[in-house]
């Protein structure tokens, strides 16, 4: 036993990392095998058993062991389905938010002077909006489906990568071995890429897995409010908006989706968390929010 | 002391104007993108289309869109907002009657979010490098993993339905009418001395603004904690604890004050974040403020609603970063200096 942690790769250690990617591993497979995972059709309705109780309570069917909704459709069917929404926008969200962000910090951070205070004003700009409110504003404007989605929470969140890793390039950039590469004739873009990158990247790694549990929220704050993807693909906030109508006939539709999303959220911050300790980052909690 | 602050609040006001007049460029672009005909929508149904010709050219959609950039900010320098598709009323008349209750909502949220960041920050740090520390530490951790919707939701299920304790919808129960006044309802129904009205309103607002709070201050304990940590090893600390004080009193007078100048800092991102955060608690607990009023314009694709509201958010954020700046720069001396 002893020799295989010894085997695993240091950032395997810890607890966190090992629990939170436990959990993005499972969370991961429901998305991925969601057809061959769900006992039903998540779309099927059964009009004559709506409102069935999970099976462990009182007038559970076997056959639908989370119960199911107000249509009469699987509750748990639609959470694992749910699942494959939520990581694609985890996944893309986050991935597209760090290649905008991370690109206009380097360059803001290598080169500096008015590069930097235009990109900062533009930071400020975006940093005036609440996040939620901005998102809904370029849903209206861009129009639901899952890409819009995406594209909504790409133009919202770059700029919490842009200012953390901005400070981090900043350092970076000044430093000797920077200088001697450029002094050794390296152009710009070897010096970025080559040189600071490998040095920034911990605390970009750490970013995206707390941005993937962000882009859950959001995806779910958006298919709550009706602007997500539309009816037929099930979503875990649709879920709870049609629960809460609900919630006096089946409280437990509620609480199936609540949990679903904090699961997959709790995973991403574990995950964030224990590599921010593990590869020895410094994201303060100012730099976090 | 003022007299020096004076030009640095004098200049963050002017980038907070800046600011403002880019954001309004940026809701005018991303709103014209639309693919909704607003001429169209402000006309009845059976409209013919000749009407809705000279409707757009009334309201000046045949023009360039930076000619009509201009025209709009004219218009709203001068407080016309115009109307609103749905509800053809007046769009600031709309948002004036919103904008109390959500204020109300956010500000109580952050006090209580304060409260238990500061108590839940010292705790954290009380239990520094004992056994209880990864336990507790592991503990805020799954606080941030709960968002104020969840929160809300929770506590419906909870105190609303399981245990009928405390209404979840509304302002207030429906026997009871809203006294006029400022539309701050817990001053209002205190001006107005009804203690029946203050008392309801209070229950209803209980729920939603534990949610928000609750969800926020974990991020503030975090921060008190390790800027205690780093506070701790200055040489100040040393030298109180040589003069023989209570660690109590090295904490409470002396440690606190330094530490928490990173916390209020936070505590206004924070605040911007927890007042776009209303919106959802508003809509989960069907709250008639302005976060209702902007999800019912995304919905009916009521532009005039829209472009305000989402000013109004700008705004309220912008006066909330200004005055967060001034009280940093108020509480520490170290800034007042330079000028």
């Amino acid at each position: 036993m002893r020799q295989l942690t010894r085997s695993l790769p240091k950032w395997l250690h810890s607890g966190r990392v090992a629990i939170g990617l436990a959990i993005v591993v499972i969370v991961g497979f429901c998305a991925i095998f969601a057809p061959l995972l769900a006992p039903h059709d998540p779309n099927e309705q059964t009009l004559i058993s709506t409102f069935l109780p999970p099976v462990w309570e009182q007038g559970g069917d076997p056959a639908y062991i989370l119960g199911t909704d107000s249509l009469g459709r699987d509750v748990l069917s639609r959470l694992i389905y749910g699942a494959r929404l939520a990581m694609l926008v985890a996944v893309f969200a986050s991935l597209g938010a760090m290649l905008i962000g991370a690109t206009l910090a380097h360059i803001a951070g290598y080169f500096g002077g008015w590069i930097d205070a235009l990109i900062g004003r533009a930071v400020d700009v975006w940093m005036s909006f609440p996040p939620v409110i901005l998102s809904l504003i370029l849903m209206v404007g861009i129009g639901v489906g899952v890409r819009n989605v995406i594209l909504a929470i790409v133009l919202v969140d770059w700029t919490r990568f842009c200012r953390v890793l901005r400070s981090e390039v900043l350092v970076v950039a000044r430093k000797d071995y920077v200088a001697a590469a450029r002094l050794l004739g390296f152009s710009h873009w070897r010096t970025i890429t080559r040189e600071i990158i490998p040095a920034s990247l911990p605390l970009l790694i750490t970013l995206v897995s707390l941005e993937m549990g962000i882009a859950v929220i959001v995806e779910a704050i958006l298919s709550f409010v009706g602007l997500s993807v539309g009816d037929q693909t099930p979503a875990w906030g649709q879920m709870i908006a049609d629960a809460r109508q609900y919630i006096y006939d089946s409280p437990w539709n509620l609480v199936f989706p609540i949990l679903a999303i904090f699961i997959a959220v709790l995973g991403f911050n574990l995950l964030g968390d224990g590599l921010r300790r593990t590869l020895d980052v410094r994201v303060t909690e100012t730099q976090r929010v | 002391m003022m007299s020096s602050l004076l030009p640095l609040i004098g200049r963050r006001l002017l980038v907070s104007v800046l600011i403002l007049l880019v954001v309004s460029l940026l809701l005018f672009v991303v709103l014209h993108a639309l693919p909704v005909d607003p001429a169209a929508m402000s006309l009845p149904p059976n409209a013919t289309i000749a009407e809705i010709e000279a409707k757009r050219k009334e309201m000046g959609l045949d023009l360039p869109l930076p000619q009509q950039y201009l025209i709009w900010l004219q218009q709203v320098l001068h407080g016309n907002f115009g109307d609103s598709i749905h509800y053809r009323r007046s769009v600031v008349g709309l948002v004036t009657n919103t904008l109390p209750a959500t204020i109300e909502l956010a500000v109580l949220s952050i006090a209580i979010a304060a409260v238990l960041g500061v108590v839940g920050g010292l705790v954290l740090f009380h239990v520094r490098g004992t056994r209880e520390e990864p336990v507790i530490d592991f503990g805020s951790i799954l606080l941030l993993s709960i968002p104020e919707f969840l929160w809300g939701l929770f506590f419906i299920l909870i105190f609303g339905v399981a245990l009928q304790w405390l209404p979840f919808t509304g302002r207030l129960d429906p026997d009871l009418r809203l006294p006029h006044g400022t539309g701050f309802l817990l001053v209002d129904a205190l001006l107005a001395g009804r203690l029946d009205i203050f008392w309801s309103a209070l229950r209803h607002m209980i729920l939603p603004c534990f949610a928000l709070g609750i969800a926020f201050s974990p991020t503030i304990m975090r921060v008190l904690r390790s800027s205690l940590i780093d506070v701790y090893h200055e040489d100040y600390i040393h030298m109180a604890r040589l003069r023989g004080l209570s660690e109590r009193r090295i904490l409470l007078r002396h440690a606190l004050k330094n530490a928490f100048l990173p916390t209020l800092s936070l505590m206004g991102v924070q605040f911007g974040f927890l007042f776009g955060g209303t919106l959802l608690v508003e809509v989960i607990f069907s709250y008639p403020g302005l976060g209702n009023l902007m999800v019912d314009a995304v919905r009916n694709a009521d532009l005039p609603i829209i472009q305000l509201v989402g000013l109004a958010y700008c705004v309220v954020v912008l006066i909330i970063n200004t005055v967060v700046d001034s009280l940093y720069l108020l509480l520490n001396p170290k800034l007042r200096l330079r000028s």
